[in-house]
């Protein structure tokens, strides 16, 4: 049996060590002060314009206490036209520096919040350390060793009962029988028996002509088909965790046949300010070491943004990003996102299924004419649009009272207005 | 018992013993091209057996099923900046102008992601807001991969900058040398090119500017110059008239500059005080086939039957000579002059040549009418005294330094490709490298008319715009900003119109955009005196006008959907035939069936069914127009023949090059003269879309006179509705039917009602509808073979001098009449008619589908599947109609049609519109009555949640149409203007006596007979 492993009293001592340490480190020189709560009110007031490093819209915020006092920050950002009415050679100093873009004044801010703000400007957030993780494999149950395992529990019970017959073949005086010629026996019997032959060409036929079918079916079906994106873009990221709107990318979705795929302009209303350095891995760390996320700058070199100067560059040659489609349909099949989103109100997860979870998107449904069809055949017609509702302009009946008229009060479906006929979607 | 009878499988058989005979003894229609094969030496060499064959076969078939489940990558590019006001899949419109130097249209472009797909009519305050064939088409000449595409010198590529300095050097050289610096283009009428001229002029006292109009107004101009002072015709207004009288003008075709198409059509709808319309012509024109009475002459008669008419309406006899007409014409001109003159000044005249005189005894005879309104139109300016001058000057070698742009004088004016070699330099500023690009120093590209700025001033009054709808394709430069360049000002196109619209006219340059122009202050009317002095020139000009010589033959140039020849490489303008003989892709020497007998002259059908015709030399003076062919045309007068312009280019592009012959090489600027014809061996191949040319006595167009529809408002006698006597007693055909009914009652139902009698036969709908549905074009070779791909066509149907009562006063046979009923008369009286797919409520194409790829819609159309299509054909075979097309070949990609077909390279397939499948071989297509329209309409109604409204969804045809003939709508909504023409009593089926229940139906055609 191993020994249970012992902790030596200097590992210990070693521990309790670090830990003080990085207490002391976290709860340094200010007292009081909430660091968390000040990261908190930063993220909620400052950090639009400014950043810890670098230069945002306004100037970078790491390590301003080198710069200026506290009492005078506490000023400038309470308001920072007062102080700067009051002749501050400072104040007056940095508006120029920033042609006069003017800041807004936080009179909410008490003074301890500035100071926790200010605590957490001097203290920044934890930088990643580059630790060496070896990736745990963990051994999924896989359900072919039991079949492995079965098989050859059944080999030997066939061993077993060649055995057994051949002893008992013995007994009787009989010569033993090998288990070739054993095998060749049974085949000769079975190949001369005209029923079981008909019976197992009957079998493999039919076996053959459905693979064969069910492989012909799924020719052009691209289920679950999930190309690598030239942007390691995450719906999940968007959709779901932050929960932007479909509609604010996918705008044209609601008027339009097709969805559209945002133009990076649209990115850049928000990857303007998130540049990505403040992305953090599980373990709460920045993931790239205060530096731009790889992926966003493949936005800003498509558009021609300078994160630096935080401007786009004059002449620059735009580049498009060649985003995969994930959603194909062939060109003789005519499908409108408007008709669906806005006249049908169905959610955008019907089709695309669970895109606020999908970490790289991938095709949810079928898109074949059955999968279509069969929708159309349950999905109730929303008959208050004033499309089905209002009689035209001068008189006459509504659609919705004719429907009424000869459908009685069932309810309506896509089809019973004509969604399964072939023009609508083919011409 | 013997049987003795003998049938004829066809009246060829009958007639033309040689080639049904062979037919009939060949197994097949075409020889099978064996010898052709087996005559390839090396496919007799090859080493490759049979056996290797099948099993090349056979893995060349699995290994292509097995590719073709990869699945492409397909990439989806968004906007790297997306404009604002563009959604993907959405159109935006623009309003803009059309100006090609031929045409002239006040249009909204359809854009669909930045490219212009389709050409719509303008907006109701704008002049000329109606598309013709050409206009419709132009959206195609942008995407012409024969366009110039950069400025070139001798065939290699020199920049602009270079182009601008090499003219400003030939233009000091010019004045250092004393040599005149011309520039030569068509009729200006934009006020922004006029001050650059201005400046130009100011700055070069050498300068001198051109015009020329391919097809000559000059006589007219002159003629209205010398009445009015103002080098301009007049406005013509028809809400007045009672009665049109033309002497050879072709006023409907679209080949005049104001497009009365639709006054005439209005002032035509059947009833009390219908227009009548009265052609005096030798051609049988688009506007001859249409008029109530049509009187054939000679073309040198036209001068003598004008005079004679001035002395019998204007109430001064003997006021202008009147030639020597036969006893008969001048019968029929007296009654012609009665009526007129009962008219009044509700009477309008028209002589549309371009010969010395007749405008001014056309002048002479509306000097009552009030038709002819003082306000002056400035889109005809040319004049042939100055370009003779031109001509002579440049001969002469006076000419230093020469620009040529907006028209092409190489091709149009004999003579000028030789005058040509005496300039020193010429730049010519062109949209290819056409007849006259080809010979000048420098050629330099000039955008298209969709990707620039201009300002135009066609009528007094009116200011249109012209704005880009797409980047500028290649590098081009307006000529405008050329020559202003030259005139020492460094604008843009954008910037001169700007200064014009803002600074001269005081607009807001946005607004006028938006509109496609404003309604500015006139400028100075017409002199009205010229009423009162239009008689003091009538006996000189009739002197001009019957100044003509005679001869045994006589030749008229007239101009069909082609016209001038300006968009000759556009395919969709060929691929549509001619309205009046339905020949596309060719021109050729019409005549009149009694003269090519007595030439020995024929058109036979050959056994495949086309069309093939004799060829003739044509000469006039020591100009020869070599193997021009021949086609017999019912009612084109006796001793006269007919050429159409704007073919026989040699530098237009691979669709045009080499077709036809061009008519321009006879100098004929008068349009007429005596010519004489000698017959030549061969025989020519047309492309005849309509060999049946008369209704062989069925109602198929239903006619009737205005007095008995006056008589009959209820239309029992002359509409006589068809009805099945069944079990349940007597049915109308739109209640007897074997099938169960359609539910038409709960959803929109489209219906369409085509007005015969507004409908002119232009066939502007016919493109329309080739751009809207992505219609493959297939060529001559293929029309020949009737596979033409039109979704909807025109019939044209000509009177016969035979029917049922005739045969029965001569005692003819079953035979023999119908022998005859098949000759069209040689006086016809023509009716059109637009015949689509009739999307029948029982419709026979649907029952015989075996995969039910056609089928029924609640909405009453009959849907086409092509997806779903196996191309038995069957449907085509069981429609009544004949309206649906069978897709032979790969049209976007077979190299046999890489002529034609705009699809097959990178830029023409822009024109493709996105919602609309591309058919591909193997399926059978017909119209859809634009299906995509109407879900598109109600999508926006939905998307705004409210009823769709009458006239917001409509069918490309109807849009086009500017006679208003087709009317597109939802008979369920009690208000629809189409319900109201349903309900009319001239509404009749198409073939009712089957009992399809057609979707579509017909205003039968009255005639104002007199």
């Amino acid at each position: 049996m191993p020994q249970p492993m012992r902790i030596s009293r200097s590992l210990y001592g070693q521990i309790a060590l670090a830990l003080i340490l990085i207490f002391s480190a976290t709860q340094p020189i200010y007292g009081q002060v909430d660091i968390e709560n000040g990261k908190k009110l930063y993220k909620t007031n400052c950090a639009s314009c400014h950043k810890l490093d670098k230069k945002l819209i306004g100037p970078a915020l790491g390590g301003i206490m080198e710069r200026r006092s506290e009492e005078w920050l506490i000023l400038w950002i309470r308001d920072n036209a007062k102080l700067r009415a009051s002749g501050d050679a400072d104040a007056n100093a940095i508006f120029d520096e920033y042609n006069g873009s003017v800041m807004q004044a936080f009179p909410q801010l008490s003074t301890e919040d500035i100071q926790n703000i200010i605590a957490y400007c001097e203290e920044g957030d934890k930088k990643a350390v580059a630790v060496a993780v070896a990736p745990v494999l963990e051994a999924e149950e896989d359900p072919t060793i039991l079949l492995v395992i079965l098989g050859a529990f059944l080999v030997l019970f066939l061993g077993l009962l060649i055995r057994v017959k051949n002893t008992l073949k013995q007994i009787q005086g009989d010569p033993a029988m090998s288990l070739k010629d054993d095998a060749s026996y049974l085949i000769r019997v079975l190949a001369n028996n005209r029923r079981f032959m008909t019976f197992l060409t009957v079998v493999l036929a039919i076996t053959f002509l459905k693979v064969l079918f069910s492989w012909m079916m799924g020719i052009g079906v691209q289920q679950s088909y999930e190309p690598i994106q030239p942007i390691a873009y995450s719906h999940k990221v968007h959709a779901g965790d932050n929960a932007i709107d479909c509609n604010y990318c996918h705008s044209s979705a609601r008027s339009s046949r097709i969805a559209g795929i945002p133009s990076a302009n649209v990115c850049m209303n928000c990857h303007m300010y998130i540049d990505g350095s403040e992305i953090t891995d599980e373990s709460g760390l920045l993931k790239y070491h205060g530096e731009n996320s790889p992926e966003i700058a493949k936005i800003y070199a498509a558009i021609g943004w300078d994160p630096v100067d935080r401007a786009y560059i004059k002449g620059y040659e735009q580049q498009p990003i060649r985003w995969i489609r994930v959603h194909n349909l062939p060109d003789f099949a005519y499908f409108n996102h408007a008709q669906h989103v806005t006249a049908g109100k169905v959610a955008c997860q019907t089709c695309h299924g669970p895109v606020e979870a999908m970490e790289i998107l991938f095709q949810y449904s079928e898109l074949t004419m059955g999968w279509c069809i069969n929708c159309h055949r349950e999905t109730k017609v929303k008959t208050d649009n004033g499309f089905y509702d209002e009689a035209s302009s001068h008189g006459g009946q509504s659609i919705n009272e004719r429907l009424a008229a000869r459908f009685h009060d069932a309810s309506i479906m896509v089809e019973d207005i004509g969604g399964l006929e072939c023009g609508k979607c083919h011409y | 018992m013997n049987n003795n009878k003998v049938y004829w499988k066809s009246v060829d058989q009958l007639a033309q013993s040689e080639t049904a005979t062979t037919f009939a003894q060949n197994e097949f229609a075409e020889k099978i091209p064996t010898t052709e094969f087996l005559g390839d030496d090396q496919v007799m060499e090859s080493q490759t057996s049979r056996r290797d064959f099948l099993k090349y076969l056979g893995f060349s078939t699995a290994a292509a099923t097995l590719a073709a489940c990869e699945q492409p990558i397909i990439e989806s590019i968004p906007y790297v900046i997306q404009p604002e006001s563009l959604t993907p899949g959405i159109p935006s419109y623009y309003a803009s102008t059309y100006v090609d130097g031929e045409d002239y249209a006040s249009i909204l472009v359809k854009t669909r992601e930045g490219r212009p797909i389709k050409i719509n009519a303008g907006d109701d305050a704008r002049f000329n807001n109606s598309t013709n064939a050409r206009a419709q088409a132009s959206v195609l000449s942008l995407y012409d991969s024969e366009r110039l595409r950069n400025p070139q010198i001798d065939g290699s590529a020199i920049s602009w900058p270079d182009v601008e300095a090499d003219l400003m050097k030939s233009i000091e050289v010019s004045l250092a040398s004393g040599k005149q610096f011309v520039l030569l283009t068509g009729s200006i009428f934009s006020q922004s090119f006029k001050s650059v001229l201005a400046t130009l002029r100011d700055r070069y006292s050498n300068f001198s500017h051109v015009e020329m109009d391919a097809i000559s107004s000059s006589e007219a101009l002159d003629t209205w110059e010398m009445l009015t002072g103002q080098r301009a015709l007049p406005l013509l207004d028809l809400s007045g008239t009672d009665l049109i009288v033309s002497v050879g003008d072709d006023f409907l075709s679209g080949n005049s500059v104001q497009h009365i198409g639709a006054a005439y059509a209005k002032r035509r709808k059947p009833g009390k005080g219908m227009l009548r319309h009265v052609q005096v012509e030798s051609n049988l024109s688009l506007t001859g086939s249409n008029a109530d009475k049509r009187i054939k002459i000679k073309p040198s008669e036209q001068g003598a039957v004008l005079g004679y008419l001035v002395n019998r309406t204007t109430g001064s006899a003997g006021l202008a000579s009147e030639g020597n007409l036969s006893t008969a014409l001048k019968a029929q001109l007296d009654d012609l002059a009665a009526e007129m003159r009962a008219a009044g000044a509700n009477c309008l005249t028209l002589a549309g040549n371009n010969a010395k005189g007749h405008a001014h005894l056309a002048a002479a005879i509306n000097s009552g009418s009030n038709a002819i309104t003082m306000k002056p139109s400035y889109l005809r300016s040319g004049s042939d005294e100055k370009i003779n001058n031109l001509m002579q000057a440049m001969k002469d070698g006076h000419v230093g330094s020469l620009i040529i742009t907006g028209c092409n004088p190489v091709y149009s004016r004999p003579g000028f490709a030789d005058a040509m070699s005496h300039v020193d330099h010429s730049l010519a500023l062109c949209d290819r490298l056409d007849e006259t690009a080809s010979l000048c120093s420098v050629a330099a590209p000039v955008p298209h008319y969709l990707e620039s700025w201009a300002d135009y001033q066609p009528v007094s009054g009116e200011l249109a715009m012209s704005q880009p709808t797409i980047q500028p394709l290649f590098d081009s430069k307006p000529a405008i900003e050329v020559l202003a360049h030259a005139a020492g000002i460094s604008s843009s196109a954008k910037e001169l119109s700007e200064a014009t619209v803002v600074n001269t006219y005081g607009l807001g340059w946005s607004k006028t955009i938006h509109d496609g122009g404003a309604n500015i202050k006139e400028g100075p009317a017409l002199n009205a005196d010229w009423r009162s002095r239009v008689h003091d020139g009538v006996a000189d000009a009739s002197k001009f006008a019957n100044a003509t010589a005679s001869g045994e033959w006589e030749l008229a140039l007239y101009g069909n959907s082609v016209g001038a020849g300006f968009q000759s490489n556009n395919p969709w303008l060929h691929e549509l035939p001619d309205p009046v003989t339905r020949v596309s892709w060719d021109n050729y020497l019409t005549m009149s069936a009694a003269d090519a007998m007595k030439a020995g002259l024929v058109n036979e059908t050959q056994s495949n069914g086309a069309l093939n015709g004799s060829m003739v030399n044509v000469t006039l003076g020591d100009v020869t127009l070599n193997n021009v062919p021949v086609l017999i045309q019912p009612g084109q007068a006796a001793g006269s023949v007919g050429l159409a312009y704007g073919y026989g280019r040699t530098h237009a592009g691979r669709v045009a090059n080499d077709m036809g012959i061009n008519a321009y090489d006879l100098n004929l600027t008068a349009g007429f003269a005596a010519v004489s014809i000698t017959a030549v061996e061969g025989e020519h191949e047309f492309a005849s879309v309509q060999l049946g040319h008369t209704m062989m006595g069925r109602k198929i167009v239903n006619e009737v006179t205005l007095a008995d529809y006056m008589n009959d408002a209820s239309g029992e006698s002359w509409n006589e509705k068809m009805t099945f006597h069944t079990l349940d007693g007597v049915k109308s055909t739109d209640e007897a039917s074997l099938w169960t009914s359609h539910d038409h009652q709960t959803m929109n139902m489209w219906n369409m009602s085509i007005d015969l009698n507004s409908c002119v036969g232009c066939g502007a709908c016919v493109v329309a509808c080739h751009i809207e549905n992505n219609v493959p074009v297939v060529g001559k070779e293929e029309i020949r073979n009737h596979r033409d791909m039109h979704w909807l066509r025109i019939d044209r149907y000509y009177s016969s001098d035979m029917d049922k009562e005739v045969a029965t006063a001569e005692g003819l046979g079953g035979i023999e009449m119908y022998a005859k009923m098949e000759e069209p008369s040689s006086s016809p009286e023509v009716v059109f008619q637009p015949v689509m797919c009739q999307h029948c409520n029982n419709a026979p194409c649907e029952t015989v589908c075996p995969v039910a790829a056609t089928s029924h819609s609640r909405e009453g159309l009959n849907h086409m599947a092509y997806n779903r299509c196996i191309g038995t054909r069957y449907c085509a075979n069981n429609c009544p109609y004949k309206v649906r097309r069978f897709n032979w070949f790969n049209y976007i990609a077979n190299d046999k049609f890489a002529d034609v077909n705009p699809a097959q390279d990178d830029l023409g397939r822009m024109v493709l519109n996105p919602d609309v499948t591309v058919r591909s071989r193997g399926v059978m297509e017909k119209c859809s009555m634009c299906i995509q329209r109407i879900q598109f309409g109600k999508l926006e109604a939905k998307k705004q949640g409210r009823p769709i409204k009458d006239g917001e969804v409509t069918t490309a045809c109807a849009q086009a149409c500017e006679s208003g003939a087709i009317i597109f709508g939802d008979v369920n909504d009690s208000s629809s203007a189409v319900l109201a023409a349903k309900k009319e009593a001239r509404a009749y089926h198409l073939l009712d006596e089957i009992g399809t229940q057609p979707s579509v139906f017909y205003q039968t055609k009255v005639r104002n007979r007199a």
